[in-house]
């Protein structure tokens, strides 16, 4: 049997986006996710001085509505450069009850869509690092084969088996200083790469090994001992041969690394590590939201909005994942089956 | 293949659900509550967890007994109250008759001695020693002998199995009173004499000379452990417990101690039964271990542990242990032998675990349980809502003998590169009037605490007089900074603050006032309780959280711990008259004059230095089923399970 | 086969002492002290005498010691539960976990599977974006959320199943089913995308060609081969489910293993992160190689050279 033996050729780009554009969900969820995303960006200048804008006496825990809670002028330093509140200020001013307002009466809204932004980069910086190191290592451990193989699976159980928390406190412990005296007394910076270190350091152990199990079977095909009768390199084989192959899994790990890196921030920042607070993240407002679950009362808007927003996002992600997948894919006019 | 999976897979599922004992569970007890993250040890020398002294006063009884309502002390297993000397010095006790333990021996005053030798024990580790070593003759004099035996036994018993010493028990073994002897063995006779000059001797030259030194470690270990255990009853008899004979009890303290009878309701005043030794390591042969500890087997809190011919766990108290599940459950039964046993009405009672503490109210909700002593959930302030508006009778609150305060770092000289700006007591206090306790306590904990001016609880303890302390005033706050020549807070630069994760709302919020009264950049730092509790005790912070929960009925359980060089003292505190006062207080004749000069010496700490701003005093809200009699919430949340009926 | 087998579990005691002694150092380097229980400071004398009383006062006599006794599966006391041993702690907790992590692997499986089947069968369609909707929801909805709204659903409101202690079959359905969800959603995901590949191939397409019935192409041909990577993820879901989840035990109080790795790394519990570490990293070996025999089993393609 035959696999696909070599990678697109370049002036399939357009040809692609077509293939896209007729995945309706695909697009769909590509139009849902832009759109959300530059909502956040560009209200991230007001957001960056609204979301720990507290308002303890009026709000608190305040339920979700059209009229704003908390009047203009506690969002404005009356006495700094933005006394005046631009016209953009004024509209997003609007929007400030529509989410409710949390336990020390800050504006759900500009929390979620900041810690939208956040949890994003830290899902997709797992993700990233998740499938960039876990396809290599899985790879090159089951083309070289034999001893190297061996080892690099054995440091792969070793990683997986020691104990996370106190990993992380170490990590925490270690390079935090180090890490602050390089970024000039900076804690922040310090403690976002710790975090992807933590999460990014666990998350590609597993893909690795799916990685090599494909692989694996794939180094016995005819066309890679085909490749490989023709003096082709290691690479050039990982390559055009290998990758356009295993793509699928990878794919599919990928989108699902985002959400558990996503939470993992949340649990991590029980152990101080990651985002400081009052910066927000989604996982963490799932995490403080959780109180609305409970037996008396439902302050369902603590935990409604962070996570409808969570499940959408990954929804989202994943349909454009598939899209893109069956986009590349030349084999994707193939006959479907009933 | 899928078929072959899927089979697989149902008849795995069934298999195991089927393996697993359907056990339809034991029959409900009398009385259920719940403990929440379960007991730590059920050793009365060596708990600390207000959970695990819960059981264990419900297990055991001391020579006096707490009141179930006002937990005042009330006559225990001795005669209330007891014979008290005029100079206040000496207690002595008279066990009562029908003490008995729950095999039927009757509690004795060894029984009490035995307990307290054991808490004494370096081997125990008992984290409430000082409750000996403060107030009991010649206790701290055993506690650091015993001490001293240890540490040179250590090492001598590494050294007879060929090992070598390290550097931190090199620097140990040099600070020991028999160092010099210890030294003549690897010294010439003219020699020795120098060393003594040299009271500390250089840890790494000690470890070379020790390396090269031709001596039969296992016969100096040998003689050293023969002297140290021939001196062992000699030096215990200085101590200051007397047993005069089988019923008579003699306590002797260094110096008059006004809540010496609450202190002995405490579980590590608790007797011990005399089957403990079968379980003792070297037992029948040593005292002591090679090491020269006194070490019993742990498990000697098990109901159902038979090495040894070792009865199982027996007590003294109202109830004896039947079961112990690690981390599930516990069930008591009344003691036969208790006095008036056949008078309490719950039987039986069950301790189930639950850590999740909002399922544990879903439990309660769904009437599996009738008490939960916490409700600590994010949403305690609904909690609070419902008991104070009377919509929900079975929710009550009880003001805590605790303090829930933040403290500066008054100790270095320099923080995070930068000179400490809190050795200015100005800048403290700047800090202290910028924030807002009201609204803490009312608009963002709303549980119901009480706002703290004080340290001490005020008006929780009789007779004291707490001072007023400071008021929210950010403008005066805003003047004092600026006094301290920062007129512009920036110049103050990052302030950080150490806390845990339970702490998020509250240090949000106080961080907020901060930034909004005093116009600094505030910086929050969260981490773990143990790196937390190493970087608190080493001064790597500038302000961090803190709480303090009382140990017994007195402000010096709170003050002490300002006290100069006091292990507690985390915020490196120091101040001559303070210290002058507390001491002048232990002084006192008259308890009244006493009061007065605890009181000075706090206005001291909240009105003039503020090493501390004290936030709010804790209410802990508890859940008592309709049903339920004889259950009443105090200060120090202990419940005596004996009063308990269900009216059902 | 009898040599690969060999192999693999040398080599997986070489893993699990890499694992034990990494740890080890972890121990030793981490700030903290396992000994001081509540408020109070432990004055030095009570820790030195513990840390003497623990074999602590020497870090690699405690390392052979550790591990001397271990091997004849004596793990010594626990630091932080005193009155108990490492061992009572985890006879305890492990079959619990065991039993809650294999129910819910196999719910995994049993979910999983079929939904990415059709899926992949019904690409494109409704049913394949709703079945992966909600396949969806069980892996981005925090699973602290969703055991807690069962609980509160099934406990409270509908008082089906009980709420707190442990030991009937009431007890395991809740979080058997919180635990698989994650576990589930991947199992979907790549059976489906194993399928969509291999229903692309010419075999298949060879096969569907010749006449032979869809239903017996998809489940014996096509998903023998799309189960592959399903499996090699099995391998370490098994070993991570059935040593237990923290919070899906905090949620349920599930008395499992999953909250002692937690919390023995919290407390600074040298004794019980050694026996835990040391149960997980041999159930994980083991759980490894079982895959990797299975493997060679199930793909004729792959010779013994799995390693």
């Amino acid at each position: 049997m035959t696999r696909k033996c070599s990678a697109e050729p370049s002036h399939a780009v357009h040809s692609n986006w077509r293939r896209f554009r007729r995945n309706r969900m695909a697009l769909l969820s590509l139009a849902g996710f832009v759109f959300f995303m530059l909502g956040a960006i560009f209200s991230l200048p007001t957001s960056a001085r609204w979301y720990n804008v507290q308002a303890t006496d009026i709000a608190v825990r305040s339920q979700p509505s059209l009229d704003p809670v908390v009047p203009l002028e506690r969002f404005f330093d009356t006495s700094g450069a933005n006394a005046i509140p631009s016209r953009l200020d004024q509209i997003l001013y609007r929007m400030t009850s529509l989410f409710g307002h949390d336990d020390l009466g800050r504006s759900l809204t500009y929390r979620v869509l900041p810690g939208f932004l956040v949890s994003l980069c830290i899902g997709l910086g797992a993700a990233l690092m998740a499938t960039i190191v876990g396809t290599l290592w899985g790879s090159i451990a089951a083309l070289a084969g034999g001893r190297i193989d061996a080892v690099m699976m054995r440091i792969v159980d070793v990683l997986f088996g020691l104990p996370y928390i106190l990993m992380v406190i170490l990590l925490k412990v270690g390079l935090t200083e180090p890490l602050t005296a390089i970024f000039g007394g900076q804690t922040k910076y310090a403690d976002l790469i710790v975090l992807f270190v933590a999460i990014g350091g666990v998350s590609w152990l597993t893909l690795s090994r799916v990685v090599r199990g494909q692989v694996l079977s794939l180094r016995e095909q005819p066309f890679i001992e085909a490749a490989r009768a023709t003096g082709a390199g290691h690479w050039h084989i990982l390559r055009k041969h290998v990758f356009p192959n295993v793509v699928g899994p990878i794919a599919v790990y990928a989108t699902l690394v985002i959400p558990q890196a996503i939470m993992q921030e949340s649990f991590l920042s029980f152990l101080g590590i990651g985002v400081q607070q009052p910066i927000p993240s989604l996982g963490r407002l799932a995490a403080d939201g959780v109180e609305a679950v409970n037996a008396f009362v439902g302050y369902w808007w603590l935990i409604v909005f962070p996570c409808t927003i969570l499940v959408f996002t990954l929804l989202a992600l994943n349909f454009i994942g598939d899209g893109l997948r069956d986009a590349v894919d030349p084999k994707s006019n193939a006959p479907t089956l009933v | 293949m899928a078929r072959n999976v899927a089979i697989t897979c149902f008849l795995l599922l069934g298999a195991t659900v089927a393996l697993f004992r359907l056990g339809t569970g034991e029959t409900r007890a009398d009385f259920t509550y719940v403990n929440p993250s379960g007991i730590h040890t059920l050793d009365p020398a060596r708990m600390s967890w207000t959970q695990d002294l819960r059981v264990a006063l419900n297990l055991w009884e001391g020579l006096t007994s707490s009141d179930p309502k006002t937990t005042e002390p009330m006559a225990g297993a001795a005669l209330f109250p007891p014979d008290i000397s005029n100079d206040g010095r000496t207690y002595t006790f008279s066990i009562r008759e029908d003490s008995i333990w729950s095999n039927s021996d009757p509690v004795t005053a060894v029984d009490f001695i035995r307990g307290w030798r054991r808490g004494m024990e370096p081997g125990t580790a008992t984290d409430y020693q000082f409750m000996f070593t403060d107030h009991i003759v010649g206790a701290q004099e055993y506690v650091q002998w015993r001490h001293n035996g240890v540490t040179l036994l250590t090492i001598l018993s590494h050294l007879k199995n060929g090992e070598d010493i390290d550097e931190k028990q090199a620097t140990d073994l040099g600070k020991l009173p028999e160092f010099h002897r210890l030294a003549k063995l690897w010294m010439p006779e003219g020699a020795a004499g120098s060393i003594e000059n040299n009271d500390v001797p250089n840890p790494a030259e000690l470890i070379q000379k020790i390396r090269k030194a031709k001596v039969d470690w296992e016969q100096v270990h040998q003689s050293f452990f023969q002297r140290h255990v021939e001196q062992l009853d000699a030096r215990f008899s200085e101590v200051g417990f007397e047993a005069i004979d089988h019923n008579t009890l003699r306590v002797t303290l260094t110096q008059p101690c006004p809540y010496f009878l609450d202190l002995t309701a405490f579980p590590t005043w608790l007797p011990c039964h005399k089957s403990i030794e079968r379980l003792r390591e070297q037992y029948a042969k040593s005292p002591l271990t090679e090491q020269g500890l006194v070490v019993f087997d742990p498990q000697w809190t098990k109901p159902g542990y038979h090495r040894n011919d070792y009865p199982g766990l027996i007590t003294n108290g109202a109830y004896s242990l039947i079961e112990w599940k690690f981390k599930q459950r516990a069930r008591l039964r009344v003691n036969p032998y208790y006095r008036a046993a056949s008078e309490i009405p719950c039987k039986t009672i069950d301790m189930l675990v639950i850590d999740n503490i909002s399922a544990s109210i879903m439990a309660y909700e769904a009437g599996y349980v009738d008490f939960l002593p916490s409700l600590a959930v994010p949403y305690d302030h609904e909690i609070a809502r419902l008991a104070a508006t009377g919509l929900r009778n079975d929710f009550k609150s009880c003001h805590t003998l605790a303090t829930y305060f933040l403290q500066f770092n008054c100790a270095s000289e320099r923080i995070l590169g930068k000179p400490n700006p809190f050795l200015d007591r100005r800048v403290r206090k700047a800090f202290a009037m910028a924030v807002n306790k009201q609204a803490i306590v009312e608009n963002v904990l709303q549980r119901g605490d009480r706002i703290a001016h004080s340290f001490v609880p005020a008006g929780l303890i009789k007779g004291y007089e707490s001072p007023a302390g400071l008021r929210f005033d950010p403008i005066r706050a805003r003047t004092l900074l600026a006094e301290a020549g920062y007129a512009d807070a920036r110049d103050l630069g990052v302030v950080e603050m150490l806390y845990v994760p339970s702490d998020d709302k509250i240090i949000q919020a106080i961080a907020h006032m901060w930034e909004k009264n005093l116009g600094v950049q505030v910086n929050l730092r969260c981490e773990e309780s143990k790196s937390f509790a190493e970087d608190k005790a080493n001064h790597r912070f500038m302000i961090a959280r803190a709480n303090w929960y009382a140990d017994y009925y007195d402000p010096t359980t709170f003050l002490d711990c300002l006290v100069t060089g006091n292990g507690n003292n985390d915020a490196g505190y120091h101040n001559l008259t303070y210290d002058l006062r507390v001491a002048e207080a232990a002084l006192a004749k008259e308890q009244v004059e006493r009061m007065a000069l605890l009181s000075q010496a706090e206005s001291i700490l909240v009105e003039e230095d503020l090493p501390i701003i004290p936030i709010l005093h804790y209410a802990e809200l508890i859940a008592i089923k309709p049903y339920i009699d004889g259950l009443q919430p105090n200060p120090r949340l202990r419940f005596s399970f004996q009063y308990v009926s269900v009216q059902k | 086969m009898i040599r690969f087998a060999t192999g693999r579990l040398l080599g997986g005691a070489i893993t699990i002492f890499s694992v034990y002694t990494l740890t080890f150092l972890m121990v030793i380097a981490i700030p903290g002290n396992p000994f001081q229980q509540s408020q109070h400071s432990l004055p030095a004398e009570v820790e030195q005498a513990l840390r003497a009383r623990y074999n602590m006062d020497n870090n690699w006599l405690y390392f052979w010691d550790f591990l001397g006794d271990a091997v004849t599966l004596d793990f010594g006391p626990s630091f932080t539960y005193n009155d108990w041993t490492c061992n009572q702690i985890i006879a305890d907790a492990l079959p619990v976990s065991m039993l809650i992590g294999f129910l819910a692997i196999i719910l995994a499986v049993l979910i999983g599977v079929p939904i990415g089947v059709y899926g992949a069968v019904k690409r494109g369609s409704w049913v394949d974006s709703a079945s992966l909707g909600v396949i969806l929801l069980g892996i981005s909805i925090p699973p602290f959320v969703t055991g807690s709204i069962l609980l509160l659903l099934f406990g409270v409101t509908m008082k089906v199943l009980p709420i707190g202690g442990w030991g009937t079959v009431a007890h395991l359905p809740l979080p058997a089913l919180t635990l698989s969800l994650p576990f589930a959603a991947y199992i979907a995901r790549l059976m489906r995308v194993g399928m969509l590949d291999d229903l692309q191939n010419d075999f298949i397409r060879t096969a569907i060609a010749k006449g032979v019935s869809s239903h017996l192409v998809i489940w014996k041909h096509a998903f023998k081969v799309a189960f592959l990577p399903v499996l090699s993820f099995l391998g370490p879901a098994c070993a991570q489910a059935m040593t237990g989840s923290f919070v899906v035990e905090k949620v349920f109080g599930v008395p499992g293993l999953g909250q002692h790795f937690v919390n023995a790394a919290l407390n600074r519990d040298a004794g019980l992160v050694l026996s835990t570490v040391l149960a997980f990293s041999t159930l994980l070996v083991l759980f490894n190689i079982a895959i990797d025999l299975l493997y060679t089993k199930l793909d004729p393609r792959i010779s013994g050279a799995a390693g």
